[in-house]
C-alpha cells in the first residue's frame, strides 16, 4: 500500500469523510486531527506477527474533554465512521496504539491526562485516560502522599486506565487491576455520559469507594469490549506498608514447577504472601539482561544445554519465584518464617533475601521495584534477546494447581520447539488462578519468521482450547479465533449487546472478536 | 485549569500541588482542558527515554545521550526524531499525544548537544 493512497473507512465515500473531519476540525481545532501520514505513522508500529497494511488508520483525533469525545461520537454516528480507542496506547504485544484493522479513526485519549482526585484518606484516585503511571507515580511523590501504584512492566509509560480496561496486572497486593478498579464514567456510542456505580447520584462522595452501585454491576461491561469510551475511572491505591520484604526462591529442575505452585497455593490463598508472585522460568529472568546469542546461534529453539550454561553462568535457577511480604516488621518476620518452612520442607528450593537476593543473578532488583510499585522499564530487556522487535504475548489462565502448570509448560514447550521458538515464560499468580504469560519472541524484520510466528501463536491458541486452556487477554491479530474458542453462546451475547448500546457498530469494531 | 498536572506541581510546593487535585475535583463536571504545559527536554527525558537508555539498565543503546560534533547535530537530531516517532525493533514509537512536536525537537536537540550524557562517558 503507497503511502499517498488515502485510506477510507470501510465503507465510506470520500465525501462523508471529508465532512466528518471538517465536523471533528470544528470540535478539537484543526490541530487535533491528524491526516498526514507522518503524523499517523507513530500508530501503526506493531511488534505482533501481522502485515502492518492490515494496521493503517484513517485518521486520528484527540480530544481533550468528556464533551468533545461526545460531540466525536455524534458525528461517527452520523457518518458511519468507526474510531478505534486508545489511552496511552502502550499496549505493547497486544496491538499497540495501532487500529484494531485499517480505516479506522484512532480516538487518542492521551491528551486527557488529568489527575483529577488523589484522597490519601480513603487510598483512591480518579482519572482521565491518558494519565500515565509515571505521572501520578511523579504527583504522589511531590505531594508527599504514602501510597503506592501497581503498575504493569512497561510502568513508566503506559497508565491505569487503559491497562485496567484491557484487565491487565501488576505484581503488589493490588494486582489484579479490575478488582481494585472503582467507578467509571463513559460515553456511549450515542454520545451520552453515563457515571457507573455511585457516580449517578448528584455529588456524590462515594463514588470511588463503593463499586456496586445499584441493579446491574455494569463496569465489566467496559472492558476488553467495544460498548463505551471510559473518560474517568476511579481506582483503589495501596497505603505504603511500614515494612516490605521482596524475596527470591530458585529451584533448580523443570518439574519443580509442580512443588512450587502447590507450597504457594495456601500461603497465597490465606494472603500470607498477599502480593502477585511470579515464577519466573531461566529464559525470561535471563531474557531482561542477556542476550541470546552469547549462548547459542542457532535459528531453532535453545537447546537444553545452552539453558542449563545459562543457569550455572548467570546464577539462575530453572524457575525463579518472587514475591514480597508487607506489614509491620513483626507481621513480616512471623509470615517470612511460614514461607521459609513451607519452601523449606522439601530441600530443594534456595531461599533469599536482601544482599543475598541482589546478589544471584536474575531480575531481582526490577522485580523488587515493580512489587513496590516503583516506576522501570527494565523488563523491555526482552527484547534484546532474540532482537527484531517481534513480540506477542501468550496468556492461558490456568488453576493455581501443579500439575496443571506442568502440563501447560511441557505443552507449550513442544509447540513453540516445533516453530523454532524459545519458551520465555513466566507464571504470575493471581488468588487462585494463574496467568501462564509466554513472550513469543521472533525477528519482525524477518518475513519467514514472522509468518512463522504467526502459525506458532495460531496453533497455541487452538492446542491449549483443546485442553480446557483460554487465554485472558489477546493481540488484535488473533482476537477473532480466541472468540471463537469461548464458544457461540458467549459470542452471542456479546453481539446482542453491541446491537442495543452501538447499533451502527462504530465503536472498535473487532475488538475481542465482537462485531454487529 | 491544567492539563498536565506534572508540570505546575514540579514547579510549585506541595501545598500549591493539593491546592490544584481539589480544583480538579470541584470542577469535575465542567473542566475544560487548557493548552498543554510543555515540558523541559531534561524532564521528558527523565520520564520517558532514561528508563531504557541510561547505561545502569542498559536496555536500548545509551550512546544516544552522547554528544555529536557540531557539524552533524542536525542531522543527528533528525535521525532521533525520525526513531522516536516511527520506533524501531524493539523501540516503541511515541507519538505527538505523548510528546509534542516541539517537545520532541527541544529533546533531540538537547540529545544531540550531550546535555544527558552522562558524567563517565564524558571522561
Ligand atoms: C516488556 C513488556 C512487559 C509487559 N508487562 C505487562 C504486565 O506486567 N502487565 C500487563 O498487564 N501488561 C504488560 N504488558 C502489556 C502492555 O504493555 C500493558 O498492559 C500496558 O499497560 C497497556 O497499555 P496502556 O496502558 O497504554 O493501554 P492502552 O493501549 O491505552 O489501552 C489498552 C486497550 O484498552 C482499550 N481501551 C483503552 N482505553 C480505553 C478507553 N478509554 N475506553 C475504552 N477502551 C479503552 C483499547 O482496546 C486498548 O487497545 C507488557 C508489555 C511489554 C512490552
Amino acid at each position: 500500500m503507497s503511502t499517498n493512497e488515502r485510506i477510507l473507512p470501510k465503507g465510506v465515500s470520500e465525501t462523508d469523510f471529508d465532512a466528518a473531519l471538517d465536523r471533528f476540525r470544528e470540535t478539537l481545532g484543526a490541530e487535533q486531527v491528524l491526516i498526514d501520514s507522518d503524523r499517523l505513522a507513530p500508530y501503526s508500529k506493531i511488534m505482533m506477527a501481522g502485515d502492518r497494511d492490515d494496521y493503517i488508520p484513517s485518521a486520528a483525533v484527540l480530544p481533550t474533554s468528556t464533551e468533545e469525545v461526545q460531540a466525536i461520537v455524534r458525528v461517527c454516528n452520523e457518518y458511519r465512521i468507526p474510531i478505534w480507542t486508545i489511552s496511552t496506547g502502550k499496549n505493547l504485544g497486544y496491538g499497540s496504539a495501532a487500529p484494531g484493522e485499517t480505516g479506522q479513526v484512532i480516538l487518542d485519549l492521551h491528551r486527557m491526562n488529568r489527575i483529577l482526585d488523589v484522597d490519601p484518606d480513603v487510598c483512591t484516585a480518579l482519572l482521565e485516560p491518558g494519565v500515565t503511571y509515571q505521572q501520578l507515580y511523579d504527583y504522589i511523590k511531590e505531594n508527599d502522599l504514602k501510597l503506592w501504584l501497581d503498575p504493569p512492566a512497561p510502568s513508566a509509560i503506559a497508565g491505569p486506565v487503559g491497562n485496567t480496561l484491557d484487565r491487565g496486572v501488576g505484581y503488589t497486593p493490588y494486582g489484579e487491576h479490575f478488582m481494585f478498579q472503582c467507578g467509571m464514567e463513559v460515553v456511549l456510542a450515542n454520545g451520552e455520559v453515563v457515571r457507573t456505580g455511585m457516580g449517578g447520584i448528584e455529588n456524590s462522595s462515594s463514588w470511588q469507594v463503593f463499586k456496586w452501585g445499584y441493579g446491574p454491576y455494569i463496569d465489566g461491561l467496559f472492558t476488553q469490549s467495544n460498548y463505551g469510551i471510559v473518560t474517568k475511572m476511579g481506582l483503589w491505591l495501596m497505603p505504603e506498608p511500614p515494612a516490605y520484604r521482596p524475596f527470591l526462591i530458585q529451584y533448580q529442575n523443570p518439574e519443580d514447577i509442580e512443588e512450587i505452585v502447590e507450597v504457594l497455593r495456601p500461603l497465597r490463598i490465606a494472603q500470607i504472601i498477599p502480593n502477585a508472585v511470579v515464577i519466573v522460568h531461566t529464559l525470561w529472568d535471563a531474557g531482561t539482561h542477556v542476550t541470546r546469542k552469547e549462548y547459542y546461534d542457532g535459528s531453532d529453539s535453545i537447546p537444553r544445554e545452552a539453558i542449563e550454561r545459562i543457569k550455572a553462568d548467570e546464577g539462575i535457577g530453572e524457575w525463579n519465584v518472587y514475591a514480597a511480604l508487607y506489614g509491620t516488621p513483626e507481621q513480616i518476620e512471623v509470615n517470612w518464617k511460614i514461607v521459609e518452612q513451607a519452601f523449606g520442607a522439601s530441600g530443594k528450593a534456595k531461599i533469599m533475601y536482601g544482599e543475598e537476593a541482589e546478589k544471584r543473578g536474575g531480575g531481582f532488583s526490577y522485580r523488587s521495584a515493580l512489587m513496590k510499585g516503583d516506576m522501570n522499564l527494565q523488563e523491555f530487556g526482552l527484547y534484546n534477546w532474540r532482537g527484531g522487535g517481534g513480540s506477542m504475548w501468550f496468556a492461558p489462565v490456568s488453576q493455581a494447581k501443579g500439575s496443571e502448570t506442568k502440563d501447560q509448560t511441557e505443552l507449550a514447550q513442544r509447540i513453540l520447539g516445533k516453530y523454532g521458538f524459545d519458551y520465555v515464560a513466566e507464571y504470575i499468580v493471581g488468588w487462585r488462578d494463574m496467568h501462564h504469560v509466554i513472550d513469543l519472541l521472533y525477528n519482525r524484520e524477518d518475513p519467514e519468521e514472522t509468518q512463522r510466528a504467526h502459525d506458532c501463536f495460531a496453533e497455541l491458541i487452538d492446542e491449549f482450547a483443546k485442553r480446557g486452556y483460554g487465554l485472558y487477554r489477546t493481540n488484535t491479530e488473533f482476537m477473532e479465533q480466541v472468540a471463537g474458542t469461548f464458544g457461540e453462546p458467549l459470542r452471542e451475547v456479546h453481539r446482542t449487546l453491541k446491537r442495543a448500546l452501538d447499533p451502527n457498530g462504530i465503536l472498535s469494531p473487532g475488538k475481542s472478536g465482537i462485531r454487529l | 485549569m491544567h492539563n498536565t498536572t506534572i508540570a505546575p506541581c514540579r514547579r510549585f510546593s506541595s501545598l500549591g500541588c493539593t491546592t490544584l487535585a481539589m480544583i480538579g475535583a470541584l470542577m469535575l463536571p465542567t473542566a475544560a482542558a487548557a493548552e498543554p504545559e510543555e515540558r523541559e527536554p531534561a524532564e521528558v527525558y527523565r520520564q520517558i527515554c532514561s528508563h531504557c537508555h541510561a547505561s545502569e539498565y542498559a536496555v536500548g543503546p545509551a550512546t544516544i545521550t552522547m554528544a555529536v560534533p557540531e557539524a552533524g547535530r542536525e542531522a543527528w537530531a533528525e535521525h532521533i526524531r525520525g526513531v522516536v516517532r516511527n520506533g524501531r525493533a524493539a523501540m516503541p514509537a511515541f507519538r505527538e499525544a505523548k510528546i509534542s512536536d516541539a517537545e520532541l525537537d527541544a529533546l533531540a536537540e538537547a540529545l544531540a548537544r550531550g546535555d544527558f550524557a552522562e558524567s563517565a562517558e564524558e571522561e
